[in-house]
Order: C-alpha cells, then sequence, then structure tokens
C-alpha cells in the first residue's frame, strides 16, 4: 500500500527511528511500510496519522484497494 | 513503560534462578559425580547444555541490567518486544510454540538417552532441526515483509 510517510518525515524533517520511538514500533517496521513491504495495522495507521495530525486517509493510499 | 521495566526485573528473576541452577548442576557434574557415569554420551552433553544455558542466561541478565539503566534502550526494548511486524514474523515462525516443544524434546531426550542412545540422537537432531527450519522461516519473512 502507497504511503506517505516519507513525504511527510521529509517535511518534519525526522528520521524513520524518531517516527518509530513515537508511534511504538521498530525502525524496520517503518521501513517496511514506506517500501510497500507491509501493510500497518488499523491501530498503528491510526498512530502515524495522528502523529502527522492528518486523517488515515491522507497517509495512507486506499485507492489500490478492491471492494 | 512502568509495566515492561517490571517484567524485565521478572524476567531477571528467572534468568537468576536457571543461571544458579545450571552452574549448581556444571559444579555437581565437574567435582560430585560418580565416575561410572562421566563418559556416557548422555551425560556429557547434559553438563555441556548447563553450562551453555549458565553462561547465555548470565549475558541475557547483564543485558537486562543494562537496559533498564538506560531509558532510550528500555524504549527501544519496548518497542521491539510489542512491534506488530515482528509479532506477526514470529507467529509465522511458530515463535515461542516451536522453541518449547524443542526444549521439551531435548529433555526427553537426555532422559530417553540413559536407557537408549538411539532414542536420545533421534530427538536431538529433530529438535535441532525444528529450530533451524522456524529460525530460517524466520529470517525468510524479516526480508519478506
Amino acid at each position: 500500500m502507497k504511503t506517505k510517510i516519507a513525504e511527510l518525515r521529509k517535511e518534519k524533517k525526522m528520521s524513520q527511528e524518531e517516527l518509530a520511538l513515537a508511534v511504538g514500533v521498530t525502525r524496520q517496521t517503518i521501513t517496511s511500510i514506506e517500501v510497500e513491504k507491509y501493510v500497518a495495522s488499523l491501530p498503528l495507521a491510526y498512530k502515524i496519522a495522528h502523529y502527522f495530525n492528518m486523517s488515515i486517509e491522507e497517509v495512507f493510499d486506499f485507492s489500490q484497494i478492491d471492494d | 513503560m512502568e509495566q515492561f521495566r517490571k517484567k524485565l526485573k521478572i524476567r531477571i528473576s528467572w534468568l537468576s534462578v536457571l543461571s544458579l541452577t545450571t552452574a549448581l548442576m556444571g559444579v555437581y557434574y565437574v567435582f560430585f559425580a560418580p565416575e561410572t557415569i562421566k563418559n556416557i554420551t548422555v551425560f556429557e552433553f547434559q553438563g555441556g547444555a548447563s553450562v551453555a544455558i549458565c553462561i547465555l542466561s548470565s549475558l541475557n541478565i547483564i543485558k537486562y541490567i543494562k537496559i533498564l539503566k538506560d531509558d532510550n534502550k528500555l524504549q527501544l526494548k519496548c518497542n521491539k518486544e510489542n512491534d506488530e511486524r515482528f509479532k506477526i514474523i514470529k507467529s509465522k515462525a511458530g515463535i515461542p510454540i516451536v522453541p518449547v516443544l524443542s526444549v521439551l524434546m531435548i529433555m526427553s531426550g537426555i532422559i530417553a538417552g540413559y536407557f537408549n542412545i538411539t532414542v536420545f540422537y533421534t530427538l536431538i537432531i529433530v529438535a535441532m532441526c525444528q529450530i533451524l527450519i522456524s529460525g530460517i522461516i524466520k529470517l525468510i519473512y524479516i526480508k519478506k515483509m
């Protein structure tokens, strides 16, 4: 799933490690989400979106999900 | 975080008990065990395993004490243990069921080994293979996810 996490991080000038620490996961998990290897769970997606003061839909791209 | 700190402290106490028990077992094997059983393969394996467990648990105790002293390391460890991706990877690799079964297999292998050495070798090899396969699966999923 495509996300805007990398862009948002760069805007805020923060590292993966810092974001990982803030949302309670490891740096590797943030990397995996950014490179679309892993799809974050709903609670984690909420935490990430909440951290950037955005909604989940604004951070994660759901357009490719089938109905 | 305080809950995780308590969890680590409990882990340290259990590891201390394990470390002390295996150290005492090691002392028994070296100084007090009867000469007649000292050359039995199973007995030698048992001694080696005790020493290995003692060293590993002592190293883990040191690691946990260092983590408890540093809040940043504690947070990182807490995140690592509660990380959802790692939890999924672990469940796919059969952790903790596979290691627990392997330990039980090794223990039963040691007991059976005093009566039949073939059973001992079979159970130890199966346990090792189980752990190896679980480790390989874990590595595959770490790369994949």
